[in-house]
């Protein structure tokens, strides 16, 4: 069985073993990572249920007592998310050119950006008024974004890796499976936030 | 008890896939390398450390109770199953590749396969190990799960309080169900997948099987909470741990909520990593349409644990913040909804009972159409109909509330959905009524459980018809004909499908065959008292008694003290089960490759499998159920066998030596039957004696019998006499030039009396070849003669098949 294999900077990449090999959804650790997210799809999914039931339940919104969120600074904190993805898909157009510099420029700025948004999320839970014991509409305000926080968190950690590998030269326009993974799962972290910034903050 | 596969790691196929991980080299110190040791410290590190940075946190933000029982629970669990998991050593891989400390090149196996019993109390990578670690392990929750639902039976056998106080009784039923649900159906069905789906796909492993690794210990910290969470305060929710109980009850709630969790995770990466097998490590050759019905179960159940699992994680996470962080999903108080709560838990739990039960159809689909030798009815509608119950297993949740006060709209729609399950649950049953119909049905306890299976579950799935109406189950809810229709479906269902699986699969595990008559005896004993213990309850139900209620009516008495009786008999046949496999894992006869004629992948391969599983890659060229059909192949399976090594000449002493030495000598010597006849002096027949004779010194009796010669008519009988002299003469010249011991003889008595004459002689053998004709052309397999014959006298028999040219049809 001689499965996905590639050199990658004088080394040996090696991923669990397949059959076949031509497209994506074959690799393993792809199709893995997909899979997986259509698990976390479903985890948001009972959050926003709770969400729109409790929504649908009351005759006001927000519901359970008077809550102010702030609509503008967090639309510029969307906007950096959603910059974010494009400085992704910038890193991985890179690698596809063999464009080192791009690569871990696009890594780099991905990752800053993302703890960007993390620190002013923060920031504005800070700022906000309200604690979570306050009322249903701060509970499921808080269980959401704090949710996509931690999935803000975990995909940094990943991109925190992938940088490491990426300026140690661990990645190669023919091998860079590691990288998809990482994009997948960042640009699946960012279409959350843009559902869940119009649904709970603009409607 | 271990199963020691004796193949050397050099021999693995140059598969460079990750299959072992490189960081647990057996070096170094109890209290540094993954083991029991560093787990338990390094569990309980992780436990302080997190109870003390959430008590530090609370301090600096200034609450006034700085240290809460709830909290501390919280952190501290969660860190201490994830120290579990570090400390027995599931990262050590991730990490050496995290810091650099691996030579990516070379993929090591040091952690993939058992060569001792102890390899199975560590972390293993291989899919079988995995697969058995998962089964005992699941089994001894059984056990634990068990006996709490004997204190319930005991509780309930006269009105009156006998052993439990109502708060204790609450919680012993609530701890029962959690740990027969999470800890043992669910992931008894992920052990035998994890051990038989691999093999079936023609591959070496699972995709990824670190995870899988990962999976499995993620079980047990799992199983540790659940059982604590009936110590501590008990948890007496009930499984479902409805809000407001859930969110007002004591502090077993919380373990059992963060319980759910990693049982969860683990389902879910166990999942992924099957679908991921499935789609992309068939053999080739193996098409979606050629893989076996178990293979496709999992396929529908792993889709239906990676989508509905998140909803149970999302149901407990919400109890949790209630619990903790006092936020308001569930409290009306603050604009929160307690049936918010039912529909997210059903939204999983309802498929949930697919998660138990479709893994079951497969093992059914597999078990009938091997032990009735016929090809399965149906098997793309089967197929069809496992996704098309995932599918619709997402639209019934709402049919668990409808007494709960939900919107009124949902019922009717919930309702026809419920009933249009019932459709391709009954396309499987009639399936397999077709299957077994005019089949050559072996009655051994695999197949006993299958028969035993669909007769309790149409009565199961009946009595569910009845509570998807309205208007019955509004009568019903909360009664104990809901008990009864739950324990049809998940015990004579679920669990009865898992016995079956077990039985079947039990040679191919240990390497041993199981007493048969024990496993008769065990379905039997399991099938009468299960039958007095649930079917009752139907009656109790209607009568209205409510069920979860430690004290009743005495006018229920008579039938609660009957089902009891029936309850203690139907814990006491888990014992026969036990010892059985214990004795017969320990010492049974040894089980050969393929004991049940099976044509899918995991037979062609020896019992237990070799560790890498296949020699070669295999080539899979039909349909896995074409029993019967002449001619028909499965799959290509190349094994190596090593050359054998003839160990001692001793022919030489034999002939030579004085009486009382040749008689020294045969006696120390291990005595070996062949029966066969037109196959005598088959190459296939010599290499099986010279395997043996490779290892141990052997003799060798030589019967060729002509009482049933089995290839139709026999004209002159002094002639074909004649010709079975001169193959006898054939193979005991091959063997003597090969330097083993042999002597035979042509007997007019019938293969089955021609061994018991030999068995029942002054010497009889410790073990027996049988070589006939294939399937298709042989009398004596159309009689059963090698499962007569294993039956009978319970030895090791090796069936060994020889395709000797049909002289009828090369004259014609």
């Amino acid at each position: 069985m001689s499965a996905h294999a590639a050199t990658a900077g004088g080394r040996v990449q090696s991923e669990p073993a397949s059959a076949y090999h031509e497209s994506l959804l074959r690799s393993p650790v792809f199709l893995g990572m997909v899979m997986f997210i259509g698990s976390e799809i479903m985890l948001f999914a009972s959050f926003f249920t709770a969400f729109f039931y409790l929504r649908f339940v009351h005759d006001t919104y927000p519901y359970g007592g008077e809550f102010e969120i702030p609509k503008g600074p967090t639309g510029i904190n969307t906007a950096i998310l959603v910059f974010s993805s494009f400085t992704m898909h910038w890193a991985l157009v890179s690698i596809k050119r063999n464009r080192r510099f791009g690569l871990v420029a696009g890594l780099a700025l991905t990752l800053v950006l993302g703890l960007t948004f993390l620190g002013l999320q923060m920031r504005e839970y800070h700022a906000l008024g309200f604690v979570p014991s306050d009322g249903a509409f701060p509970s499921t305000f808080f269980a959401l974004t704090g949710l996509h926080g931690m999935h803000v968190f975990v995909g940094a950690t990943l991109l925190f890796i992938a940088f490491v590998r990426a300026a140690r030269g661990h990645y190669s326009a023919a091998h860079h499976i590691g990288l998809e993974v990482t994009g997948l799962y960042w640009h699946f972290v960012d279409v959350v936030w843009i559902l869940l910034y119009t649904v709970v903050y603009l409607i | 008890m271990a199963v020691a596969h004796a193949t050397d790691v050099s021999h693995a196929p140059g598969g460079d896939h990750g299959h072992g991980h490189g960081g647990g080299a057996p070096t170094g110190s109890i209290w540094l390398r993954g083991s029991w040791v560093r787990a338990i410290w390094v569990s309980l590190l992780f436990a302080c450390v997190a109870i003390g940075i959430a008590t530090l946190i609370r301090a600096a933000l200034g609450f006034g109770e700085v240290y809460s029982s709830e909290v501390a629970a919280t952190f501290g669990l969660t860190f201490w199953a994830i120290g579990f998991t570090v400390g027995i050593g599931c990262f050590d891989y991730w990490w050496g590749y995290l810091i650099g400390r691996h030579d990516w090149v070379e993929e090591d196996h040091s952690a993939h396969g058992a060569y001792s019993w102890r390899d199975y109390f560590k972390v293993n990578t291989d899919h079988k190990v995995i697969g058995i670690q998962y089964l005992v392990l699941t089994f001894i929750f059984f056990l634990i799960g068990g006996a709490l639902a004997e204190g319930v039976r005991a509780e309930l056998a006269q009105p009156g309080t006998q052993i439990a106080s109502p708060g204790l009784y609450n919680g012993l039923f609530s701890a029962h169900a959690t740990i027969m649900i999470f800890l043992f159906i669910i992931p008894s069905f992920a052990g035998l997948g994890n051990f038989v789906v691999p093999l079936m796909l023609g591959a070496q492993d699972m995709a990824f099987p670190r995870l899988n690794a990962l999976s499995f210990w993620l079980l047990m910290p799992a199983g540790i909470m659940f059982i604590a969470s009936f110590m501590v305060t008990p948890f007496d929710a009930g499984w479902t741990n409805y809000a407001p109980l859930s969110v007002q009850g004591p502090l077993g709630v919380t373990f059992f909520a963060i319980g759910v969790q990693f049982a969860g995770a683990s389902s879910i990466a166990t999942a992924v990593n099957f679908l991921v097998t499935i789609v992309t490590m068939r053999a080739p050759g193996m098409s979606f349409w050629r893989m076996p019905l178990l293979v496709w179960a999992q396929l529908a159940t792993s889709s239906l644990v990676v989508l509905g699992t998140p909803f149970i994680a999302g149901s407990q996470f919400m109890v949790l913040y209630d619990r903790v962080m006092h936020t308001g999903f569930f409290e009306p108080t603050k604009g929160g909804d307690v049936v918010l709560y039912q529909h997210i838990f059903w939204f999983y739990s309802h498929p949930a009972v697919y998660i138990m039960m479709l893994p079951g159809f497969g093992i059914i689909s597999e078990v009938l159409s091997v032990h009735s030798r016929k090809p399965i009815f149906g098997y793309k509608l089967i197929a069809f109909s496992t996704v098309a119950i995932g599918v619709l297993g997402f639209t019934v949740w709402a049919h668990h509330m409808f007494v709960s006060g939900m919107s009124p709209w949902l019922r009717i729609p919930m309702m026809a959905t419920t009933m249009l399950i019932a459709v391709p649950t009954g396309i499987k049953i009639f399936s397999w009524l077709a299957t077994i119909w005019r089949g050559v049905i072996h009655l051994t306890a695999a197949m006993l459980f299958a028969l035993g299976f669909m007769f309790t579950f149409v009565i199961g799935g009946l009595s569910g018809i009845f509570l998807a109406v309205l208007p019955v189950d509004i009568n019903t809810s909360d009664t104990y004909f809901v008990v009864a229709h739950i324990h049809y479906v998940l015990f004579g269902g679920s669990v009865f499908t898992i016995y079956a699986g077990l039985y079947h699969w039990f040679p191919k595990m240990t390497g041993r065959m199981y007493d048969e008559r024990l496993g008769r005896l065990h379905f039997w004993l399991t099938f009468v008292s299960f039958n007095v213990t649930f079917l009752p309850m139907h009656w109790l139900g209607l009568q209205g008694m409510p069920r979860r209620v430690a004290d009743y009516e005495p006018r229920f008495g008579d039938l609660n003290m009957i089902i009891s009786i029936g309850g203690f008999v139907l814990g006491a046949s888990t014992l026969v089960f036990m010892y059985n496999v214990i004795s017969s894992w320990a010492r049974g006869p040894l089980a050969p490759a393929n004991p049940w004629r099976a044509l899918s992948l995991e037979w062609q391969v020896s019992s237990p499998p070799p560790i890498f599983n296949f020699d070669e890659t295999p080539q899979v060229v039909g349909g896995p159920y074409e029993y019967g059909v002449p001619g028909a192949r499965h799959a290509i399976v190349t094994v190596h066998t090593p050359e054998p090594e003839v160990a001692v000449p001793v022919t030489a002493t034999l002939t030579r030596g004085a009486p009382e030495r040749r008689e020294a000598i045969l006696s120390s010597m291990k005595h070996i039957l062949v029966v066969a006849n037109q196959t005598v002096a088959g190459e296939a027949v010599i290499a099986a004696i010279r395997r043996r004779a490779g290892t141990e010194p052997v003799h060798v009796t030589v019967v060729v019998p002509q009482g049933d010669s089995g290839d139709g008519w026999v004209i002159d009988e002094a002639a074909a006499r004649a010709a079975a002299e001169s193959r006898l003469a054939q193979l005991l010249a091959a063997l003597r030039d090969a330097g083993i011991a042999a002597e035979g003889e042509v007997v007019s008595s019938d293969p089955y009396e021609a061994v018991l004459d030999q068995v029942e002689s002054g010497r009889p053998p410790s073990e027996i070849i049988i070589s006939t004709l294939p399937r298709t052309r042989s009398g004596w397999l159309r009689k059963d003669l090698v499962e007569r014959v294993r039956d009978r006298t319970r030895l090791p028999v090796e069936h060994v098949v020889v395709n000797v040219p049909d002289p009828e049809a090369s004259g014609r």
